[in-house]
């Protein structure tokens, strides 16, 4: 508590002198209401009694002079402007936008950091003064409004309450472009040639984060004045998995392997112990001392299995517990569906009949009259095949497939073919693109073939010394191959029949089969069953199955089911992978397969918080106290000053007396 | 008449006129009248027989008695005299106060008082303290002297200041003779009533005191800081009007009639307190029949 004096010494003695007066006026009593009564001879008798004590007694009994000497000392009071230092809200429309991102359920503070950022707005809150108004905002890779703009301090309070932490990346900028909103209406953050429309409303901006976000750098403030408050203690000490997958062993590819990488995000050493599980049961293990500021990969063989769900934990007993178990998992290998379309092709048939093709891929065999026919037309309209081969023939529509043309191009799309030449020498070969790999065609002779020229997008992956015989080009998402020679052809006999010829020796060299098994696994998608690629908490996943799903559903970490509306083609959307963990994907109440969600987010396991951030071009530094401000209370006294006022003027009239 | 009808209503005469003041002591009245007097004397019924003394009234000898006892003997009968009522109202300003009027209240019960006299073939007289000064009272008999004693009434003012002791002492020097006093006042004398009362006893007559307060004096309704002036000498009281000084005041004015009424009925005076919202009737045949003053 503090005062301020506001007034010189001759003023206080003049104001000091009122109280006297006070009294003594009251003594003198100018105003006597006269009454004239029979006697006095009564009163005087009653009155001599009371004489005898009468400056107490009429100080004592006065309800009137206690009222005005109550009012001076309030206005003396207010006078002296007490006050005392108080956290200072200054401003009146306020956005508390709250960080609960995956590093803010860091525990270096008790009990948490998002917990102490509730309890900061919280204290906040209740600083508000009346007519203050409120938005509470959370934000973690994408914002929530948990309050909109309100003056009902409970509402606020109820809202901070209700933030949940969550195991998400965090980015400001999305939180910032909801929050200034209002105070720079009618223009969007980066467009400044938008035309104002609304009054600007300018606010307090208060961040309550750990800093583990990207400087929002294309964002201006405008007519936010930006707070920032940071969470949490510098001296956080934190190790996380910071990658973690399963790949197939290079020198032996049926074997699998899982490699990993922990990264300790402290100054100091500190030891790890791993723990990878498969489905549970232990594996492998391994513990090592890690320095500060070091990463370090580790491999796990893992041998071989079809499917399965890999677990690592890491030990470490630091601050963040949400980056220290990491998922992986091994899915069963799905088979392709593919359609061959040929009027008889011997040799391809036969390659791709083998045990290893048949392992890759469902294979349908139809003559070119098929393509007429609407179970096809539906097939390949809905995506019932990932590959679908034409030999020699050529639907009128392209399928919803990746797509193999042997000695035709599609009919759609900029595919060119120069007239045929006789006797191509290949001269070059791709063998980077994964058709391509481990191919020798060194000793494959083409009997003719027509050089091709590639839409825009495309690549060469045989070339010969007349121009391109075999080049691949992306269709959408699919991707079209274009053979430019046959393996076996027709051509106009002698008698009127059709007689066969031989256009390549490709299918009698060991290269053959490998293209054919290429293909299929490239092609057909035999590859992505491994380990899938690694989801982001909040990143969005597509789900296929195989054929159009009657009942699609997800069952997260925390076994709830979600079910998901499946497309015609079968695929579905799910975005609800807030949560890491491991999802299973269930195909009419079946488990199919399943995907794994890991944070591998260093910015969110690095937990020392930062002490400046930058928005725009303002950098924001931290504010670890708040801004002390005097919170003053004359308002207050003078308020009861009047109070004081009132009471006296009621007395006054209505004669009350005590 | 109209004035007349407003001091005593219809049916308070009817029920006054079966009343009689009554005295407890013995008087000489100057005229016969209808009371019968514990002296003897002249009328037609017989009392007594005495033995002749010289100087004896020789009408009044029983020859009869004489002749067969030849002894002298005087016969005695009851004696039938008037008495002498005086009305003694305190005209000062401090009477003119209430609602009624302390002073109408008193001319009022004067009024009533004198009428059961009247009524009675007693003598009455009327008197306001202060009297000296003005005309003397007259002095009325007989039912007949109903209006004049009315109209008399009507004439008085208040306003007299005459100190309570002075005024009495003047009356007790023009009226010598016996009979009932009744003095209606306040007592209200910052000098004390005690001297005023000392000589109306050395009159030797049956004394009332009716002491007549105003419900304003009693129950006063004043609020707030107020400055009481007296009425008759300007006195001035300042007061804050408090609970504490209303209940004082009560207890002051309850030890006034305490002590006005010690000191009445020490010297034989009947002390009567009354107020002005008590009616006049309601006083007359309750009170004062209880007090002995009529009957």
């Amino acid at each position: 508590m503090q005062t301020i004096n506001m007034l010189t010494w001759w003023q206080w003695a003049i104001l000091a002198a009122v109280l006297p007066a006070i009294v003594l006026l009251y003594f003198l009593k100018l105003k006597r209401r006269p009454v004239e009564v029979p006697s006095t001879y009564l009163w005087h008798r009653s009155i001599e009694d009371l004489h005898v004590n009468t400056i107490w007694q009429r100080l004592r009994r006065n309800l009137l002079l206690f009222l005005q000497i109550l009012l001076l000392i309030l206005a003396m009071l207010a006078v002296l402007r007490p006050g005392w230092r108080g956290t200072a809200l200054t401003g009146d429309r306020f956005i508390f936008l709250i960080d609960n991102s995956a590093s803010m359920r860091a525990t270096d503070v008790e009990p948490s950091r998002l917990e102490e950022a509730k309890r900061q707005a919280r204290l906040l809150i209740d600083e508000m003064e009346s007519g203050d108004v409120a938005m509470v905002v959370s934000f973690a890779d994408t914002p929530k409004i948990e309050e909109m703009f309100t003056d009902n301090r409970r509402r606020l309070r109820q809202a901070v309450d209700d933030i949940q932490a969550t195991e998400r990346p965090t980015s400001l900028l999305e939180a910032l472009k909801v929050a200034s909103g209002l105070a720079n209406p009618g223009r969007t953050a980066d467009d400044v040639t938008d035309v104002q429309v609304a009054e600007p409303l300018p606010a307090t901006l208060l961040i309550f984060s750990d800093g583990k976000f990207a400087n929002a750098s294309g964002f201006a403030l405008g007519n936010l004045d930006a707070v920032y408050k940071p969470i949490g203690n510098p001296e956080s000490v934190n190790l996380g998995v910071t990658t973690f997958s399963v790949r197939r062993n290079e020198a032996r590819p049926e074997q699998l392997q899982a490699f990993a990488q922990v990264q300790n995000f402290s100054a100091k050493t500190a030891e790890i112990s791993l723990e990878l599980r498969l489905d549970g049961k232990m594996i492998n293990a391994d513990r090592f001392q890690l320095a500060g500021e070091e990463a370090r990969g580790v491999t796990f063989d893992l041998g071989a299995f079809d499917s399965g769900i890999l677990q690592l934990t890491a030990t470490t007993g630091d601050d963040l517990a949400v980056d220290d178990v990491a998922w992986a998992v091994v899915n069963p290998p799905r088979r392709a569906r593919a359609l061959l379309v040929t009027p008889g092709v011997e040799p391809l048939e036969f390659a791709l009949s083998t045990s290893a093709a048949m392992e890759l891929a469902d294979l349908t065999v139809q003559t070119p009259s098929y393509l007429d026919q609407e179970a096809y037309r539906q097939q390949a309209a809905m995506g019932g095949y990932d590959l679908v081969i034409y030999d020699r023939c050529q639907p009128k529509q392209m399928p919803q497939a990746n797509t193999l043309w042997i000695g035709v191009l599609p009919p759609v799309g900029d595919w060119k073919a120069e007239p045929k030449v006789s006797a191509p020498q290949i001269i070059d070969t791709d063998p980077a693109h994964p058709l391509m790999q481990w191919l020798n065609l060194g000793n494959v002779l083409v009997a003719e073939g027509a050089p091709l020229g590639a839409p825009s997008g495309g690549t060469v992956l045989i070339d010969s010394h007349v121009g391109p015989l075999f080049a691949v080009a992306p269709r959408g998402r699919f991707e079209d191959a274009v053979l430019g020679f046959v393996f076996l052809g027709n051509e106009a006999g002698g008698g009127g029949g059709q007689d066969v010829f031989i256009g390549t020796n490709w299918p009698i060299r060991a290269s053959f089969p490998l293209f054919v098994l290429n293909v299929l696994q490239y092609l057909g998608g035999g590859q992505t069953s491994l380990g899938g690629e690694a989801l982001r908490p909040g990143q969005p996943v597509l789900l296929e199955s195989a054929s159009p799903a009657r009942r699609l559903e997800v069952r997260t970490p925390s076994a709830q089911i979600v079910r998901l509306e499946p497309s015609a083609e079968g695929k579905a959307s799910f975005t609800g992978t807030g949560q890491l963990g491991v999802y299973d994907v269930r195909i009419d109440g079946k488990d199919d397969r399943h995907f794994a969600v890991n944070l591998f987010q260093a910015s969110e396991s690095d937990i020392r918080p930062v002490s400046d951030i930058r928005i725009g071009h303002v950098d924001v530094a931290a504010q670890t106290g708040w801004e002390t401000a005097r919170r003053e209370m004359w308002r207050v006294l003078l308020l009861a000053g009047l109070v004081v006022l009132g009471v006296e003027w009621y007395t006054y009239n209505r004669r009350v007396s005590w | 008449m109209s004035s007349a009808s407003s001091l005593l209503s219809p049916e308070l005469l009817a029920r006054l006129e079966r009343l009689e003041l009554v005295s407890r002591k013995i008087f000489r009245g100057r005229m016969k009248g209808e009371r019968r007097s514990r002296r003897k004397g002249q009328s037609v019924e017989f009392a007594d027989f005495r033995s002749y003394v010289h100087g004896d009234d020789l009408r009044f000898l029983d020859w009869n008695t004489y002749a067969r006892l030849d002894r002298l003997f005087l016969k005695m009968f009851l004696e039938e005299e008037d008495l002498h009522f005086y009305a003694l109202v305190d005209a000062s300003a401090s009477m003119d106060f209430g609602e009624p009027t302390k002073f109408a209240y008193a001319r009022q019960l004067a009024a009533a008082l004198g009428f059961v006299g009247l009524v009675r073939g007693d003598r009455v007289k009327i008197e306001t303290l202060g009297q000296a000064n003005r005309e003397p009272a007259p002095v009325l008999r007989g039912r007949r002297s109903l209006w004049r004693m009315l109209e008399y009434l009507d004439g008085l003012e208040p306003g007299a200041n005459v100190p309570l002791a002075q005024g009495i002492k003047s009356f007790c020097v023009r009226n010598s003779g016996k009979g009932i006093v009744v003095l209606i006042s306040d007592l209200m004398e910052k000098s004390g009533y005690e001297p005023a009362l000392r000589y109306l006893l050395a009159q030797d007559m049956d004394i009332y005191v009716i002491h007549l307060l105003s419900v304003e004096e009693i129950e006063p309704e004043l609020q707030g800081d107020l400055r009481l002036i007296d009425c008759e000498d300007g006195d001035v009281a300042e007061i804050t009007v408090s609970g504490p000084l209303l209940t004082r005041y009560k207890q002051t004015l309850a030890a006034f009639i305490n002590s006005a009424r010690e000191f009445c009925t020490r010297r034989g005076m009947v002390y009567l307190p009354a107020r002005n919202d008590v009616p006049v009737e309601q006083l007359i045949t309750g009170y004062l029949r209880e007090r002995g003053l009529v009957r």
